[in-house]
């Protein structure tokens, strides 16, 4: 959800008249793609990020990850699966770490149907939205459980200069996708606060977990459910500075009002 | 490169006017003066290349429906097809000799680093199987070599795939002189993998090149001067094996409005300039600017790659520096 309804009526408004040029269809999706950064109710998420061919190279590429990482040789292999040659690979433009982005997406997007199944089994009414971010983010956590053996070698490509633009937007969109799964309908300045903090702890998360041994990941989630706690802790913390400032300065206006000044 | 009269070329260039592109190709006059420059300046170049080349006189000649266009030289239109082939063979004819030098003056060396960058994103010669697979790479406008004797090297020296095959192939037979005589120098195993062939990429014989024969189709600086784009992708389009890659190096349209200003500046003032007192030669590097500015912006191009039937990946394209230059991909789907 936007930051506000106008903004998406804006964004709406301009997708109409997008539409009525004369472009390519594929073209005009990349765009939408590209430039819609969250949530929205009033038109529907882009369709995939990758071609027919795309897709089937990487799906079989990304089979052959867990043994040979996320690296030239893996899209290869998968090419080679897939039924294409050798050179076919040069049809992904970002080489290995359009295996990496494919995780990335394809795990965000397996997301909405699994939260459906996890909030309808327990009591999904009586579960608050930070309870909610904070098993979707678990679950995503699951989501590399396959790969987390390679993934410190996934992180580094991902932090060369030319990918982070990429894998930021990957995170904004992963912690955007997760608080509107929980339910977060915030049109305040929190939108951008509450989606921040989540993908700082879950970045910080990921990388534990590649270093985290313990049985079914044990320690990663009471790491998770710490950072969470404390960002609330912090949240209300300041809110109670606010609150006393707030406060303190009303009653010196006051004060100074019934000493004559005329404020 | 010998006796050639750059200076009554030169004066014929000054009172030539310099203004926008329209003006200019509607003017009669500057057509005729120019046309008759490279044809009298070369007379054997143009009588080899208005007939169709040794190969494709055995075999039935291209359909003579599609040869009969019109299409553009530099910043002229109007011009048939057969022309612009024989005026831009009477251009690289007379640049063959002193090409590489004027590369790296007009680029500042830099054109050896989106080379590297071309090829070694291209990534020839790797293979997931052991032995490596075999692969067939056709170096289209490759004249002198620089692409093909990269791509050699990157797959034989680091994938340690012996087992890749270089085609060099010119419409010009002076600058398939030159890329033969460079080639001498390299290893003989990297020599015993290279071949030559002069062809024109537009119409490619079907008895020269079968069907689905090569992986890989490069072209680096050379599309546009070819006189039928369209064709000459589908002709790519022909020659590929399914799954086979176009990849296209070529000068593009710069992205950044200042960078741009610069560019533009530096190319039409500069560089026929750096022609002329290096090469001895102002109008084929006259040509060489305005077929830059003339060539399809990133966008453009990549629609053209996609309606010849290529499937192309993310945004399509690469670019570098800017946009100075860029670099297209498409598969050929199965």
């Amino acid at each position: 959800m936007a930051p506000s309804r106008a903004t998406s009526r804006l964004a709406a408004a301009a997708l109409r008249r997008a539409t009525h040029q004369p472009q390519p269809q594929h073209t005009f999706r990349r765009q939408l793609g590209a430039t819609s950064h969250y949530h929205s109710h009033d038109h529907p998420p882009p369709a995939g990020d990758f071609g027919t061919a795309e897709q089937a190279i990487l799906s079989a590429a990304y089979r052959h990850v867990p043994e040979h990482g996320f690296t030239a040789h893996a899209l290869s292999l998968g090419a080679r699966d897939a039924g294409y040659l050798d050179i076919s690979t040069n049809l992904l433009p970002e080489g290995p770490f359009s295996l990496i982005r494919y995780h990335l997406v394809t795990q965000r997007e397996a997301l909405a149907p699994r939260s459906a199944a996890v909030f309808q089994e327990g009591a999904a009414s009586s579960l608050q939205v930070p309870d909610k971010v904070e098993r979707l983010a678990w679950e995503r956590l699951l989501g590399n459980t396959e790969v987390n053996h390679r993934w410190q070698e996934a992180l580094a490509i991902m932090a060369q200069p030319t990918h982070v633009p990429t894998s930021l937007r990957e995170l904004a969109l992963l912690s955007d996708e997760i608080h509107h799964l929980a339910g977060d309908v915030s049109v305040d300045p929190s939108w951008y606060t509450k989606r921040g903090s989540l993908s700082v702890i879950y970045a910080s998360s990921e990388l534990f977990m590649t270093n985290d041994r313990s049985p079914g990941y044990g320690e990663t989630r009471a790491f998770l459910q710490r950072r969470l706690d404390e960002t609330s802790k912090i949240g209300s913390t300041l809110g109670g500075v606010a609150q006393w400032v707030g406060f303190t300065a009303s009653a010196g206006v006051n004060v100074l009002r019934s000493k004559g000044v005329r404020i | 490169m010998a006796a050639r009269p750059s200076v009554l070329r030169a004066a014929v260039r000054v009172s030539r006017p310099r203004h926008s592109p329209c003006n200019f190709c509607s003017s009669q006059h500057t057509q005729q003066l120019f046309s008759t420059t490279p044809r009298n300046q070369h007379p054997e170049t143009a009588s080899r290349t208005t007939t169709p080349n040794s190969h494709s006189q055995t075999t039935t000649p291209p359909d003579d429906a599609v040869r009969h266009g019109t299409t553009h030289f530099g910043f002229q239109d109007g011009l048939s097809e057969t022309e612009k082939t024989e005026r831009v063979a009477g251009v690289f004819h007379s640049v063959a000799e002193s090409y590489d030098r004027m590369n790296d003056l007009m680029s500042f060396g830099w054109h050896r680093i989106w080379k590297d960058h071309f090829v070694s994103s291209l990534n020839p010669g790797l293979s997931s199987s052991s032995p490596p697979k075999p692969q067939r790479i056709l170096d289209v406008a490759g004249g002198t070599g620089d692409i093909a004797f990269r791509m050699l090297h990157h797959a034989h020296t680091i994938n340690a795939n012996p087992s890749v095959h270089v085609t060099i192939s010119d419409i010009n037979a002076s600058m398939l002189a030159v890329g033969k005589q460079r080639s001498l120098t390299l290893p003989a195993s990297q020599q015993a993998s290279l071949s030559f062939l002069e062809m024109d990429a537009t119409s490619i014989p079907p008895s020269l090149i079968p069907d689905n024969s090569y992986d890989l189709y490069t072209v680096a600086f050379g599309i546009r001067n070819f006189s039928n784009v369209p064709a000459a992708l589908a002709q790519a389009r022909r020659v590929l094996k399914p799954g086979g890659v176009f990849a296209c190096l070529e000068f593009s349209k710069v992205t950044n409005a200042v960078l741009d200003a610069a560019y533009k500046r530096w190319s039409f003032s500069a560089i026929p300039l750096i022609g002329q007192l290096v090469a001895g030669d102002r109008d084929s590097y006259q040509y060489l600017v305005e077929s830059i500015e003339r060539f399809p912006s990133q966008q453009e191009f990549r629609r053209m790659i996609q309606e010849a039937g290529f499937e192309v990946g993310g945004q399509g394209y690469e670019d570098l520096t800017g946009g100075v230059a860029a670099i297209h991909k498409g598969m050929k789907p199965l």
